[in-house]
């Protein structure tokens, strides 16, 4: 009998697993938000530092008092090209500020030589940065292009957008950032 | 064969284990690490951008001599997220992953023998010399 009882209280117990797991599924809201999640966020950013395909020193750290973008980017990918025309537009609206955000492409696994077509084609003369290896992507935990990184004057990581950019987002964004953490 | 069993066991607990050279703990740490991008792969496996990108950090870091093992799976944790651990941590609600199989075996267990104990329990009594002189008798009633 105690047995039986034991058994009744399991089977319960397991029901009432299963249907808060199936009520959790049917709650949840899907994971397609642009802006994600990052443990960096709130955090300084990694210390990276590399060469622009000019040749120009970057370091990330000497950015310090200006908002920073930095897009990962590869030429060769279909959503980074798609946003491409909205960074061109950000650009050219953030030089007009007196604070204006700086941007900097990231180059993903591209040459030098590809970056320099494309953007000779498609316009956009912000520093591009070339990552070999990968450890400015390890450095910020990006698998895929594009992603997009808003880094705040004090060199706080504010903000990861990833996939593509939609219109307007990042101005917004950027704006928004602008209002909450700018004493 | 207990000896023998026994003598294994104390040699193994004892052999060196874990990696030799630098190029050992590479494959080491990078087999322990899901690359981001594919489905079942890991680091060490796999050829994808994000992969090759890991195996060459952990290359640098492990180059570098700065950090420890687990401080480099815990660099690359904090930035790919909890997920490109092959081998979930045993701290925390990760460690779940590793009690609660524990426990629901233990458990299943504990049920099998009590309910194996229980149908013991129920089995019919052996027949008493009454029943058997009556089956008998039956049976000899039957044949005349």
């Amino acid at each position: 009998m105690k047995s039986k009882n034991l058994v009744k209280f399991v089977s319960a117990a397991v029901g009432v697993v299963v249907a808060m797991f199936f009520l959790v599924l049917l709650v949840a809201e899907p994971d397609n938000d642009t802006v994600a999640r990052s443990p960096l966020l709130g955090q300084p950013a990694p210390a990276i530092s590399s060469r622009t395909i000019d040749g120009e020193s970057f370091v990330l750290e000497r950015r310090k008092g200006s908002w920073v973008v930095l897009n990962f980017f590869n030429s060769t990918c279909v959503p980074c090209i798609n946003e491409h025309p909205l960074l061109v537009d950000f650009a050219e609206a953030e030089s007009s500020k007196p604070d204006g955000a700086e941007l900097y492409t990231i180059i993903n696994d591209d040459s030098s030589e590809s970056i320099r077509d494309f953007f000779a084609r498609n316009g956009g003369d912000w520093s591009k940065v070339t990552d070999d290896n990968g450890a400015i992507a390890v450095a910020f935990g990006v698998a895929r292009v594009p992603e997009t990184w808003i880094i705040d004057p004090n060199g706080v990581v504010r903000l990861r957008i990833t996939g593509e950019l939609t219109e307007g987002l990042l101005g917004r964004q950027v704006e928004m950032l602008r209002e909450d953490f700018t004493s | 064969m207990f000896l023998v069993a026994g003598v294994l066991l104390v040699f193994g607990a004892n052999r060196g284990g874990g990696p030799k050279t630098q190029q050992e703990r590479i494959d080491l740490l990078t087999s322990n690490l899901a690359c981001p991008t594919c489905s079942g792969e890991s680091v060490f496996e796999s050829r994808a951008v994000a992969a090759e990108a890991i195996r060459s950090e952990v290359a640098r870091q492990v180059a570098a001599g700065l950090r420890t093992d687990d401080e480099i799976m815990g660099y690359i944790e904090q930035r790919f997220g909890g997920q490109v651990l092959l081998v979930p941590r045993a701290d925390g609600l990760d460690a779940l992953v590793w009690a609660l199989p524990v426990a629901v075996a233990v458990f299943s267990l504990f049920v099998l023998f009590s309910a194996f104990a229980k149908w013991r329990g129920n089995r019919p009594p052996s027949p008493s010399n009454d029943d058997e002189l009556i089956v008998a008798r039956a049976l000899d009633e039957r044949e005349s």
